[in-house]
């Protein structure tokens, strides 16, 4: 217990005392100081910028009535930032109606009507003199020209629903109605409440995400932390000293549990600095659902957060100092490492699709919920975003907490079988053969 | 107190690594524990310092198992390493209190040995900026430091320069004179002859000879001469097989008995001019290669 607590004492001054750890924590600490300032600061620019053009706007008034000239300028120069839209209707009726409808669709384009012929449209289209242009083939058909079609171009959207509002409006006033009834019809608003009586997917989604992308993280972070560790006190032969100074439990352990503590503290800084950030920042954020959600996060999942969030980092973190007992080389650790990341990365595939899914308590959810090498993600996915009863969660933390202990202890034999072999990998069988004995 | 090992087996999968060791060293004496490479030295070494257990034999102090919460030890190893990017001091302390210091027992036990062999000017410098035979004095710290009952130097002189050796020579007599139990492992045969009473010498996991050194060369078998002489040649013609050339120019004689030495002597000093003629003695290092040594290889060749 001595060993382990002067262990512990040594292995967690190493990560506080690395300059790395230290910039890495900072960075990201500023990082977060930054994004929470952002709107505060976007405000005071824009609340800046405000004053000025006031300023200016009285001083031409002060000038005089020549103002008339500037106001027309004003106008031009707000014609050239708006882009045109270029819509060709043929022999159509009611174009003027259309071209005014659309106009009021494109907020930021001037839509106009245009009378060339095809080739025409396409040599401006390609010649970015019009953004897009729309040829009406009939009322209820166009083609859409656009130079480079971009992925989030939802213009034929906009265009549909137009058309189709357009076309309503049409047969209605055919069918008898004056215009205003028709439109009258056609804007009717619905109003609708929804009132979740389990949780809210939508407003855990954040905070689990989060959660759920923070353990990967850390986990594989730090877990490669451990292992290069290990294995880099085998290389530099330190071991010889270690194994004769020290038990492998304790050796083990105390690596294990200073790195946890080490990345807990980095986590509890850049959260802390995320909430006292925020707090600092709060009536600039407004009512942002997405921040509001996150730092809503409930005292109860909190706590099963922390939890798992341990319980999860330990049992890789230990395979990861066995895999490092197991290398000659600290090169060797990533190939040697790779079944375990893969592993882990499954599980945390599986996870974010069942999360963006929608459907977090399918089958293989549940199966993951209760697999310890899963269900710190898998459980606490579940618990975050729907309604898991209190025997399974603590069915699931029960085994996590059996297996991190066999595989503390098994990953501290294989520790001390590995630490001592050096020159090629030993087999998996010779390994397990070891261990018995040792 | 009296450290004992008794017939003490290894094995790693198929392979026999010691097949019954047994050897006893008593406090304020010095044990060399000799063998070529892989004759089971680290490994009778490991088992002594509980790093694996043994399949068979007993580690016994004053005829009782090892306490190693009571008994202290410590150990060079051969395969020299510390933490190249750290602190000196702070991984020595680190040792120290691993074997069960307190903070400030190790402190000062540390600066005392920094002191002592010269080194406090590199205290706070990273163990990485020293020169090979200076990290090596740091590594004999961590052997020293929390002031075992049981030192084992594995391979000590290597990479020291001689004023090094000189004061490491030392050191090492202190902590023979302070009753400690040294365990040396060498192959620097020299040391071994000036500081250790007693060796073992390992050969493939088993025991070929064990026993205080001046026990063994006096019951070595007197059946060998050495003679200098002008005619080397000509004696070597005469004699035939049982005579081969050293190193020095000087002719060794393998007698058929130990009884056989003085009339061959006679005989050598009537037929031929002769510079001198004794009895061989053999020195540790004779007695290495002659223990030690692959036999049946020597054999094939």
């Amino acid at each position: 217990m001595k060993q382990f607590g002067t262990i512990l004492d040594f292995e967690l001054k190493n990560y506080f005392k690395n300059r790395l750890f230290v910039g890495i924590t900072i960075f990201l600490a500023a990082v977060i100081a930054v994004i929470m300032f952002f709107p505060r600061v976007m405000s005071m620019i824009e609340d800046g910028g405000a004053k000025t053009e006031e300023s200016e706007a009285d001083g031409t008034t002060a000038e005089g009535n020549e103002a008339n000239g500037t106001t027309a300028e004003g106008s031009e120069a707000d014609g050239q930032t708006k882009g045109m839209i270029l819509l060709s209707v043929g022999d159509m009726p009611n174009a003027e109606a259309l071209r005014q409808a659309l106009n009021a669709a494109f907020l930021n384009y001037e839509v106009c009507l245009t009378d060339d012929d095809l080739d025409a449209i396409q040599k401006k289209v390609i010649a970015e003199a019009a953004a897009c242009a729309f040829v009406m083939d009939s009322p209820t058909s166009y083609t859409y020209y656009v130079n480079n079609l971009s992925i989030y171009d939802d213009n034929t959207a906009v265009v549909n629903e137009v058309l189709s509002n357009v076309n309503s409006l049409n047969a209605l006033m055919a069918a008898g109605l004056t215009a205003e009834e028709a439109e009258g019809v056609l804007s009717v608003e619905i109003s609708n409440e929804t009132v979740s009586l389990g949780k809210d997917q939508m407003q855990n989604f954040f905070y689990t995400y989060i959660m759920i992308f923070s353990l990967y993280l850390v986990i594989l972070l730090y877990g490669q932390m451990v292992a290069t560790n290990v294995a880099t006190e085998k290389s530099s032969r330190a071991m010889e000293l270690l194994v004769t100074s020290a038990k492998p439990t304790s050796m083990m352990f105390g690596k294990v549990i200073a790195s946890c503590l080490a990345g807990f503290v980095q986590l509890l800084v850049v959260f802390g600095s995320a909430i006292l950030f925020y707090n600092l920042n709060k009536e600039w954020w407004g009512d942002n659902m997405i921040v509001e959600s996150i730092f809503g996060m409930p005292m109860d999942l909190f706590v099963f957060m922390l939890i798992f969030f341990v319980l999860g980092f330990f049992i890789y973190a230990f395979l990861f100092g066995a895999i490092g007992s197991l290398a000659s080389k600290v090169e060797d650790i990533n190939t040697s490492s790779m079944p375990l990341t893969l592993l882990f990365v499954a599980g945390f595939m599986i996870v974010m699709f069942s999360m963006q899914g929608g459907d977090v308590d399918s089958l293989l959810m549940r199966i993951c919920s209760y697999v310890p090498f899963t269900s710190p993600m898998a459980m606490f996915t579940r618990i975050a975003m729907s309604t898991v009863p209190f025997y399974e969660i603590l069915l699931s933390i029960l085994i996590l907490i059996a297996s991190v202990v066999g595989v503390g202890v098994v990953s501290a034999k294989i520790y001390r079988v590995g630490v001592l072999l050096y020159g090629t990998k030993p087999k998996l069988g010779s390994i397990f053969q070891a261990m018995r004995k040792a | 107190m009296k450290l004992e090992l008794k017939n003490v087996q290894k094995s790693f999968g198929e392979k026999e690594v010691l097949k019954g060791i047994s050897f006893s060293v008593e406090s304020g004496k010095a044990f060399g524990l000799l063998g070529r490479n892989g004759a089971g030295k680290t490994t009778t070494i490991r088992i002594l310092m509980e790093v694996f257990a043994a399949d068979g034999g007993q580690v016994l102090i004053d005829g009782a198992p090892v306490d190693y919460r009571k008994t202290g030890i410590g150990y060079l190893p051969e395969e020299r390493g510390l933490y190249p990017k750290k602190k000196i001091v702070d991984q020595l302390i680190y040792f120290a209190r691993l074997h069960g210091m307190k903070r400030q027992e190790a402190t000062e036990a540390v600066d005392y040995w920094l002191g002592r062999l010269d080194m406090m000017e590199y205290r706070n410098k990273r163990l990485n900026t020293l020169s090979k035979g200076n990290q090596q004095k740091i590594q004999l710290i961590t052997a020293i430091a929390h002031d075992p009952d049981i030192v084992i130097l594995d391979e000590p002189f290597s990479g020291l320069d001689p004023v090094n050796a000189m004061l490491l020579k030392d050191v090492v007599r202190e902590e023979i004179d302070k009753g400690k139990i040294v365990l040396f492992s060498s192959h620097q045969m020299n040391y071994i002859e000036e500081f250790c009473d007693s060796i073992a010498i390992l050969n493939k996991g088993t025991l070929a000879l064990c026993g205080e050194i001046h026990e063994i060369k006096r019951n070595y078998v007197r059946d060998k001469l050495v003679v200098r002489s002008e005619s080397a040649d000509a004696i070597a013609d005469a004699l035939g097989g049982c005579c081969t050339k050293r190193g020095n120019g000087e002719l060794l004689i393998q007698l058929e008995a130990e009884e056989a030495k003085r009339g061959m002597m006679e005989q050598l000093t009537k037929t031929f001019d002769i510079d001198e003629i004794r009895v061989f003695e053999p020195s540790l290092n004779d007695i290495f290669v002659e223990y030690a040594g692959d036999h049946d290889e020597g054999e094939k060749a």
